[in-house]
């Protein structure tokens, strides 16, 4: 006998399962967000292993390189006893085979919040480290993203408006050409020009160390200016990106007949490019925006070490120097994480800011 | 091969942005194919990278174009000899990392299905962990690498953009009219992404190669900035590192860091026209209304 039973219906046995797949056709959006979510932490889980199997296959002994460097200071005789290392070893998680060690390395990150000491600056903590560098990476980086997001956002919006004209064209190509230089390229120049050449700014750290950190005038003037060469020198060129890809959506939108029809309404021009070209541009760019939020936490090696601006990159630098495992696995971790967030962010948040974005 | 070629000349005249890029790119290939002749000609006949008795730090002028550095070096000859070093790490980088990508894309993008999710994952995987950051640990921890090695370590960080990127065409492609006419004729698999696929995307991986490279020689650039990377090559990477150490910046020798600096932008600036004149001919719409 052939009797066709809807799956959900089936008497007992997968009473958590139906609830479940019946809680899910009741709310797409919540189940939306939890699926989202549970993707977001199996690539966590996914990257923050195979960085932590990366460093851990790099050849070198990390202790070993701090004994030398502490005999170097001459701090020990001529060999360390046979206890400290195993201390050593212990407490940086050395101890066991490789799976153990990743156990191990796991659970002080995940249930401890605990990157493990540090060799820069020993019985500290990695994350102090860190969280000492972050406030200046997020601080330089942040704004000059945002700053350089809005301007670029701007100024492309009018080339894009104004394309026909042989001033917006020129703008264009000049933008080409310097979207894809890399920031240090520029902050080069800067440095040789307005440090050195005219001697207008500071061209290393991030404050005179002569004022108190604090909040007083004279510190956050001097952060300000010790900060205007490298925010500069990233702003100039990442402006010219963003104005690219609004001057790309403007155009593509521009052909669009509800443009046509609202100039036959006849709409002011200045209403048309602000309330329905421009609008309609703003998820692409609030996504890359969401982006290069995220990538802050990497901090920018080049530029940070040019200026030796104490950030995370130039953290990052000096780590690897002093081959600081802990420190260099966690700024990465930090990296990683950053980025993942912010993907997770959007998606979430695109399909409020745009009704046509669809989950799935 | 006709067919190609004829595809390829349609390409040229179409972008005015294209036959620029190319020119540019074209350029500084011969003048790195060329280095050997070009910094005797520099050098009149004498070696002009040997410590000679010219002063150090001069100013550009007549007998040096572009001055000299702190040993009495040709800096216009240090630059073509720096440029036939980065452009072979890009070349053999941006190789590599292609072949690779390109074969992952292909064989997910066509295949689907499992395979498909496992080697996308994987990829996703790698385009997240920040490269830059590795890549320095890595040359870190391995001192004393050759160029080749150089090469093959920035190779890892870059196949997975290509493979993405190519994938995504890859995609596109696979239920085009023209491709399911060849399943139909029994054409197999391989006879289908050589005859009917990779044709089509020639462009596209020609245009990542490009990218591949260029990001590889500026990783390697950024390495050598910090002081890491491989030790006894002359390459354009290795003058900013020099022109940092010995203080050009405070000296106003402006020569030793404008000029690798300068080469690098034009190249940037060439495979961006490159790619942006390929997207016009291969997205209509942006076509009529892209300045130029």
């Amino acid at each position: 006998m052939i009797k066709s039973v809807p799956r959900d219906s089936q008497p007992g046995g997968q009473g958590l399962l139906a609830t479940l797949r019946a809680w899910r056709i009741a709310h797409p959006l919540a189940s939306y967000a939890v699926r989202r979510f549970l993707v977001y932490l199996l690539t966590l889980w996914g990257s923050f292993t195979v960085t932590f199997f990366f460093f851990r296959l790099i050849p070198g002994n990390p202790i070993e390189a701090y004994i030398q460097s502490l005999q170097a200071k001459q701090i020990y005789n001529a060999s360390a006893s046979q206890d400290l290392v195993k201390y050593y070893n212990t407490i940086f998680g050395l101890d066991g085979n490789l799976f153990q060690q990743y156990i191990h390395y796991m659970n002080q990150l995940i249930i401890k919040h605990d990157l493990g000491p540090s060799l820069l600056n020993f019985p500290d903590p990695s994350q102090v480290l860190i969280a000492r560098s972050l406030p200046w990476t997020i601080g330089l980086l942040g704004l000059a993203t945002i700053i350089s997001w809005i301007l670029g956002l701007i100024l492309g919006a009018l080339i894009g408006w104004r394309r026909e004209k042989k001033a917006a064209e020129w703008v264009t190509n000049v933008c080409i050409g310097l979207s894809h230089i890399p920031y240090y390229f520029v902050a080069l120049i800067l440095i040789f020009l307005l440090a050195y050449q005219f001697d207008l700014f500071p061209s290393t750290a991030a404050y005179n160390p002569v004022y108190n950190p604090g909040l007083n005038w004279d510190f956050i003037s001097s952060v300000v200016q010790h900060g205007f060469l490298p925010a500069l020198s990233i702003v100039i060129i990442s402006v010219c990106g963003w104005m690219l890809s609004t001057r790309m959506l403007m155009v593509t939108t521009l052909g669009e007949d509800y443009l046509t029809f609202a100039e036959a309404k006849g709409l002011k021009p200045r209403h048309i490019l602000m309330r329905y070209a421009l609008r309609n541009c703003y998820l692409p760019l609030i996504t890359g925006l969401g982006i290069n939020l995220g990538f802050i936490f990497n901090g920018n090696v080049l530029v940070e070490q040019l200026f030796a601006y104490p950030g995370i990159g130039y953290l990052f630098v000096t780590a690897v120097q002093q081959l600081d495992y802990n420190t260099i696995q966690g700024i990465v971790a930090l990296a990683i994480f950053g980025v993942l967030t912010a993907n997770l962010i959007l998606d979430l948040l695109l399909p409020v800011l745009d009704p046509r974005v669809k989950y799935n | 091969m006709r067919r190609f070629l004829l595809a390829l000349g349609g390409l040229w005249n179409a972008s005015r942005k294209v036959q620029a890029g190319v020119l540019i790119l074209a350029f500084f290939i011969l003048v790195a194919i060329l280095h050997q002749p070009l910094s005797a000609l520099i050098g009149h006949g004498r070696d002009p990278l040997a410590l000679s008795e010219a002063a150090a730090w001069q100013m550009p002028n007549g007998e040096h174009w572009l001055g000299t550095d702190r040993y009495g070096r040709d800096i216009l000859a240090m630059t073509v000899t720096g440029l036939t070093a980065s452009l072979e790490v890009g070349a053999i980088a941006g190789l590599l990392s292609t072949i690779f990508g390109v074969i992952v894309a292909f064989v997910g993008g066509y295949k689907g299905g499992r395979l498909d999710s496992i080697l996308s994952g994987t990829t996703d995987v790698f385009l997240v962990v920040p490269s830059f950051p590795l890549l320095i640990t890595l040359s870190a921890y391995t001192s004393r690498v050759s160029l080749f090695s150089v090469a093959v370590i920035l190779a890892i960080f870059s196949w997975p953009f290509a493979a993405r990127t190519t994938r995504s065409q890859v995609l596109s492609l696979r239920s085009r009219p023209y491709v399911e006419l060849a399943k139909v004729t029994k054409l197999n698999d391989f006879e289908i992404i050589f005859q009917e696929l990779l044709p089509n995307l020639l462009p596209f991986i020609g245009v990542g190669f490009a990218s591949a490279s260029l990001g590889s020689i500026f990783a390697l650039v950024g390495l050598e900035v910090i002081g890491l990377g491989p030790s006894g090559i002359l390459d354009l990477g290795q003058m900013l590192n020099w022109s940092q150490g010995w203080g050009a910046l405070s000296l106003g020798a402006w020569p030793i860091f404008v000029a690798p600096v300068f080469v690098l932008a034009m190249l940037f600036f060439s495979v961006n026209l490159i790619n942006i004149g390929l997207e016009e001919v291969y997205n209509p719409r942006l076509r009529k209304t892209a300045g130029a």
